[in-house]
Parts: C-alpha cells; structure tokens; sequence
C-alpha cells in the first residue's frame, strides 16, 4: 500500500507499508526531504511498525515523536505529515 | 562556537578531471570529514561528471524513483547522495555541480533556510553578473523568470556542513521522463512538453560555453570570499576510492531505502 503527501511548504513524504492483522508492518517512509541524523529515518518507520491500522494521524505523530531523540532535526518534513501519509496509505482511496 | 563569516576562512578550490558518480559521493563523504576534523581548509569542489548519473537523496526509495531498467539502457550509472532532497539526471556536460564543505560555525544559529540562501550568494551574484535574474526559492531551490535553475542540498557530519549544488546547464528531458519515474508521475496531467519547460537551463539563458560560466562562477567566489587553488591530497583520494567501492557502488547502499 503506497500513500504520498506534500508537506505545505515543504517536500514530498512517500509511505509504503502493508497491514497485518490490523497492525501496520513492513512500513518505509522515503521522500525527498531532510533529516539530521540521517539514522532518524530508520527511528521513524520503526515507531510507525506494529502501530494499529486505525490510529488517527494525531496518534501516529505522537508515535514518530515519542521515538525520536531530542537531536533530530527536519527540514521540509514533520510528523504530522508523515502521519498524513501513513493514512493516505491505509486509506487507499484518498488520493495522493 | 561562534559564527564565522566567509572571510574568516581560507577557501580552497578543487576542481580535477572528470570521476565516476560513486567516487563523487565518496569525495563529498571524505572531504566533509576531513573539513570537519581541521585536516582540511574549507573547499569549494567543482564536479566533473566522467559519465551519466541518476542521484537520488540520502531518504528516497530507490524504486519509486528510478526506472532500473531503462537506466540500464540508457547505461546510467544509479547512486545514492549522503543528503536529502530529489533525484537528479546528470549527463557529462549537461549540468553545473559543486559542493561547499565549511565549518558548521559558518551557519551557526541559522534556520536551514537561512543556511541553504546563505551558502549560495555568492552563485546569485555570479548569475546575476551572467545577466540571470535568479533568486532563492525556499526550500532548496534557484529558480529565475524563465523557471527553476538549480536544486540545493545540505548535510551536517562531524562539525562540517556540506553543501551541493546542481545547475542544470542543458538537458534531454525525454531521457529524464525515461528514468526517474517520479519526474514521470509528477508530470502525467501536464505532459512531457512541460517537464522541459520546468526548468530553464543555463544554456539557453546565458548563450554561453559551460566551461565559460564556471570560470566565471568560480571568478566571483574568488573576489567575493577569497580563494587559493588546490588539489585532492593522494589520502583524502585512497580514502574516497576505498569509501566508493565499499558503499556507493554496493546495493546495501544505493537500495538502503529501498
């Protein structure tokens, strides 16, 4: 399942994952944006792994923030875009 | 750390015979380090493509982007950049590449889109002398009247930042449309006419040779900031070739998203 989104004023979030039984796997989060660390990436498609299909784009930013160090920095990206993507993806017939 | 300014510093230039798209990775890899540790004075490095290139940013998955098979058609080689932001389409000759390597004091207590404006005056003035009214078109782009000239990227390692930057001098859109499949999806209402009319190259903007600008350029950071020629020490250049052959060319690092 592939969402996309563009961040107003910002770059383009891409998702892909796949749901089993009701929980999100197999989830990886690309785009052309910035993050420092560039690990981070990696923090944020774990934080999004296991969580429930039908969690709000409120409860998945929570998710990407709590995982993520203090440190990290973005540039053209947020959680709460992340999270948009995630439900575009779930939510197959909203469009990109 | 206080903030410097680009006067503080030293600049050196490096600008060698044409390389391979991984041994550019590489070098933009061990030059931010070797900056970073006090090894290096800070650089501005001005590429030459030794053959064509899809690069795509450090975070974006390596099969949405690029069509493998056409690239190998097209014998394209695909790498993976240390930075964020798009892929890119380079053929030798087509495009204008540099980097920036600098302390992180340079951009200190600046936003990020302060940083990416900051880092690239010097190359609005170039092209503004070059009689291209350009200017910096958040968050990392140039664009002019004409449309988009140049794509920005940025990248923080071990106290340096890296700054690169990619001109489009000319450009084969329909090979490009080819290759990068999001350029493809962005693109399908509009058609491929648009997708060359995006962006407006240096080429037909200036009437003049791509080794003539680059003088130029380079002329400007050297009035503007201060500059001393310079080459890859043998070390800085066994580093990058070991870094190219044992990451950039491998599949663990060009599909780390896949």
């Amino acid at each position: 399942m592939h969402g996309e989104y563009k961040m107003p004023g910002g770059k383009l979030v891409v998702v892909d994952l796949a749901i089993s039984e009701g929980c999100l796997v197999q989830v990886q989060v690309s785009g052309d944006f910035f993050l420092e660390p560039d690990d981070a990436l990696h923090a944020i498609d774990a934080a999004l792994e296991g969580q429930d299909a039908a969690a709000d784009e409120h409860m998945l930013a929570a998710a990407i923030r709590a995982q993520l160090s203090p440190g990290v920095m973005m540039y053209g990206v947020s959680p709460e875009a992340i999270a948009v993507a995630v439900r575009r993806a779930i939510d197959q017939g909203t469009a990109a | 750390m206080t903030r410097t300014l680009w006067r503080d510093h030293d600049w050196h230039l490096i600008h060698t015979d044409p390389q391979s798209p991984a041994l550019h990775m590489a070098l933009d890899e061990v030059l931010t380090h070797e900056v970073g540790a006090g090894r290096r004075p800070p650089t501005l490095r001005i590429w030459e493509w030794g053959r064509s290139a899809v690069v795509i940013g450090r975070f974006q998955s390596l099969r949405n982007e690029v069509d493998g098979e056409a690239a190998r058609r097209h014998g394209i080689e695909v790498v993976r950049r240390v930075s964020g932001g798009g892929a890119m389409f380079i053929e030798p000759g087509n495009t204008i590449t540099y980097s920036i390597y600098a302390p992180l004091s340079l951009i200190k207590g600046m936003s990020f889109q302060e940083a990416y404006a900051w880092m690239d005056a010097w190359t609005l003035e170039a092209l503004g002398e070059l009689g291209i009214k350009a200017w910096y078109q958040p968050l990392n782009d140039i664009t002019s009247e004409g449309g988009k000239i140049a794509g920005a990227a940025q990248a923080h390692r071990g106290g340096a930042v890296l700054h690169h930057v990619t001109m489009a001098y000319d450009i084969d859109a329909t090979k490009m449309l080819d290759v990068l499949r999001i350029g493809r999806e962005k693109l399908s209402d509009k058609g491929t006419q648009s997708a060359a009319k995006r962006v407006d190259p240096l080429r037909s903007q200036t009437g003049l040779p791509r080794d003539a600008i680059i003088d130029h350029m380079v002329a400007t950071f050297r009035r503007l900031h201060g500059l001393s020629d310079d080459t890859l020490r043998a070390d800085e250049l066994a580093q990058a070739h070991v870094l190219a052959r044992e990451k950039f060319t491998t599949p663990t690092w060009t599909g780390d998203v896949p």
